[in-house]
């Protein structure tokens, strides 16, 4: 009691000197806090995201990138292959309804499918096929912006002549939308297909596709000399999410013209820990060149960079501002305790053994690393978020898919962006109480370190060199 | 000499042939050279000689501020020459009391708490007690009781010198080694400070006085002169130079 007593007098002896090193160092052990802080919740958020990774892998023809709204493929409405660019968003209108052939350079075929379901650790195969239907029968509900002096569109064609694709897609597993890379889609009326509608004209449609064409449930419409019934609507909230039309793999092969013919196959493995076998069995049972297969880890991994990326940086700047707080309580407990050898020598030259006076320093710089620390601690509530989300940059998730397959890597891709989408945007860094136990672990490691220096010169002094000195 | 430690009980200090080299690069210099003496207890000793002669030198090796590098040192039945560890700062507190030249308080802290400093680092007594007694050695060096807490910076030199006294009294050590301890006094000051030392000489206390003031030598009891590192009147005989 005695000795923080002493030392506590001796510290505000020198008010000025202690304020400034605990204002810098308060600076240090906050910028560590925070680092740890937002390293957690980076770590936590990451944590996350790999807890949300399926086990779906995506299987596509080499070098297609999916049949998707934005990428590859002509567009399947008016009797022959008439549009075949790879790049083909929307094409000129006016197309009338006919069969079309697919413009893929490759397909999968319903024996490559078969392969693909006796690898081990495959659990389901689910195939689809992606078509653009830029006919009469569908309109889409995303239309291009008409320029000022464009000339008026026919009733047709989209603004400025050009006429918006219909996704439509084909598929074999439509028990849940889930799998059709619309995972928070939400059915709002009727239902999905059943097991006897394989080869029915019957189709599932997003909602702002239904409110667009004025159809509902129950209502028919045309879709290249084929007339479809409306069974259900679903909604996912975006209105490119919602400008789909989902309707059997058969029937969507029948009436595009593509018998045997698949864009993409989802395959489920049995476990996360399965994943990258199975990937790798379907790579050597294809060919390696055959096929892009994709898996929903690697996709992650690549959406989620930016806060891994975050998270190094975060851990860097912790080791820093700990190296940095050490060098700056070493540095002044060094000056200080160059300064009071005399102090030092007198000390001992009055009676005091060497751990009185280490521990008067211990005590003196053991004050100063905690009311550092409980500033710090105190600076990483306000501090901690602005840091985490200077360090993050948004990530974006388009070009990862997108219902019916459109984009890179495909449903699971786009369903993997969904569930991860979300998680990506901002990180709440939730401040603990636990950060004053960092902070008391830091001030006593720092108290410890620090001591070290005047332990050094109270081992070396020789009372009688520094009196004689004076 | 012959005596062992415990046939020594006239003497405070017994030294034999004591021999301390200061090294500065290759250059050794014999700070005191062969040095016997013995200070019997109960007086006031002057150590007489000039600037860098060896006093401070021999005061540090009484005091166990420093070591010999060779003879003997016996203080109070203690071999002083070859203390260590928990033993040296033993001795340093129980057997010596030191007085320097320029104080050396520690200046955070009140008179009173620097009188209390020594005791503290001893087994402890009660707070209250070490500071009943720390205001009592204040009382007996004559430092007023409205100047007990304060610090040094707001104490004269006459009073700090006062303050210097009380704590070297602390413990009650057999010897209190005081080194020009009127160098920064005024001549009527310091020779009050000389009066105070000589009152704490006692049966069992021995003030040693290290100095170059010819006036302080003329109030010791004893008076031996240093030069070269070497006593001149080598203690032998105490009292036999009686100025």
């Amino acid at each position: 009691m005695r000795t923080i007593t002493r030392a506590i007098t001796a510290l505000i002896r020198s008010p000025l000197r202690a304020g400034l090193l605990v204002g810098v160092l308060a600076v240090s052990v906050g910028l560590t806090l925070i680092m740890i802080t937002v390293d957690g919740a980076f770590a936590t958020r990451l944590d996350d995201i790999q807890a949300r990774v399926g086990t779906s892998i995506t299987v596509r023809p080499a070098g297609s990138f999916g049949g998707g709204f934005f990428d590859r493929g002509g567009d399947n409405n008016s009797g022959n292959a008439n549009s075949g660019g790879a790049n083909g968003g929307s094409t000129n209108g006016g197309g009338n309804t006919s069969s079309a052939s697919s413009n893929q350079l490759t397909a999968l075929a319903d024996q490559d499918i078969g392969k693909v379901a006796t690898i081990s650790h495959v659990v389901s195969v689910s195939s689809l096929m992606t078509a653009r239907y830029t006919g009469t029968g569908l309109e889409s509900a995303v239309q291009p912006q008409r320029r000022a002096n464009a000339p008026a569109a026919t009733p047709a064609a989209g603004a400025g002549g050009f006429r918006r694709a219909v996704l439509v897609t084909g598929v074999d597993d439509p028990a849940s939308l889930a799998t059709l890379g619309v995972q928070n889609a939400q059915l709002t009326a009727g239902r999905t297909f059943n097991a006897d509608e394989a080869n029915a004209n019957v189709a599932v449609l997003g909602q702002a596709m239904a409110d667009h064409n004025a159809l509902k449930v129950g209502d028919t419409f045309p879709i290249n000399d084929m007339t479809f019934e409306v069974i259900g609507t679903y909604s996912t909230g975006t209105q490119f999410g919602d400008n789909s039309v989902f309707i059997p793999l058969a029937t969507a092969q029948t009436v595009f013209s593509r018998p045997g013919e698949i864009d993409q196959a989802i395959v489920k493995a049995d476990a996360t820990s399965s994943v990258d076998q199975v990937a790798a069995d379907i790579r050597q049972a294809l060919g390696q060149d055959n096929v892009d297969v994709t898996t929903e880890a690697s996709l992650v991994q690549s959406i989620s960079a930016p806060i891994s990326d975050a998270k190094d940086s975060s851990q860097v700047g912790m080791i820093a501002a700990l190296v940095a707080s050490a060098v700056i309580i070493l540095f002044s407990v060094g000056l200080v305790a160059r300064q009071r050898l005399k102090e030092i020598g007198i000390l001992k030259a009055i009676g005091a053994s060497s751990w009185h006076v280490i521990g008067q320093f211990g005590v003196e710089t053991a004050v100063i690393s905690l009311i550092a620390a409980l500033v710090g601690a105190l600076a990483t509530f306000p501090l901690a978020q602005r840091v985490a989300n200077g360090l993050i940059s948004t990530p974006s998730t388009a070009g990862f898919g997108g219902p019916g397959g459109g984009g890179r890597g495909g449903p699971a891709a786009a369903a993997a962006a969904t569930r991860v989408g979300g998680l990506l945007g901002s990180i709440d860094v939730a401040v603990s109480p636990e950060v004053f136990l960092y902070a008391l672990a830091i001030a006593i490691g720092l108290a410890l370190l620090a001591t070290l220096v005047p332990a050094w010169y109270v081992a070396r002094v020789k009372p009688a060199e520094v009196l004689r000195n004076e | 000499m012959s005596e062992g430690v415990d046939g020594n009980a006239m003497y405070t200090v017994v030294a034999e042939d004591l021999t301390k080299y200061f090294k500065s690069g290759s250059i050794s210099v014999k700070a005191v050279d062969n040095v016997s003496l013995r200070l019997p207890r109960g007086k006031l000793v002057a150590l007489r000689g000039p600037s860098g002669c060896g006093k401070s030198t021999l005061l540090n090796l009484m005091g166990a501020l420093d070591r010999p590098d060779s003879g003997s040192l016996v203080v109070d039945g203690t071999d002083d020459a070859h203390l260590k560890g928990q033993k040296e700062v033993a001795y340093r507190r129980r057997k010596v009391g030191f007085v320097f030249q320029m104080f050396n308080l520690m200046p955070h802290l009140s008179a009173i708490e620097n009188v209390k400093l020594p005791m503290e680092f001893g087994a402890g007594a009660k707070d209250a007690a070490l500071r009943a007694r720390a205001a009592a050695l204040l009382g007996r060096v004559g430092l007023p009781a409205d100047r007990h807490n304060r610090r040094p910076a707001k104490l004269s030199g006459g009073e700090q010198q006062r303050v210097a006294i009380a704590r070297a009294l602390a413990n009650d050590p057999p010897l209190i080694l005081a080194d020009e301890p009127t160098a920064n006094l005024d001549s009527k000051t310091g020779a009050l400070i000389i009066d105070l030392l000589r009152s704490l000489r006692g049966q069992e206390r021995t003030v040693l006085i290290a100095t170059h003031d010819e006036t302080i030598a003329r109030e010791a009891d004893v008076v031996m002169e240093m030069k070269d590192g070497r006593l001149l009147a080598d203690g032998q005989q105490p009292e036999r130079i009686r100025v």
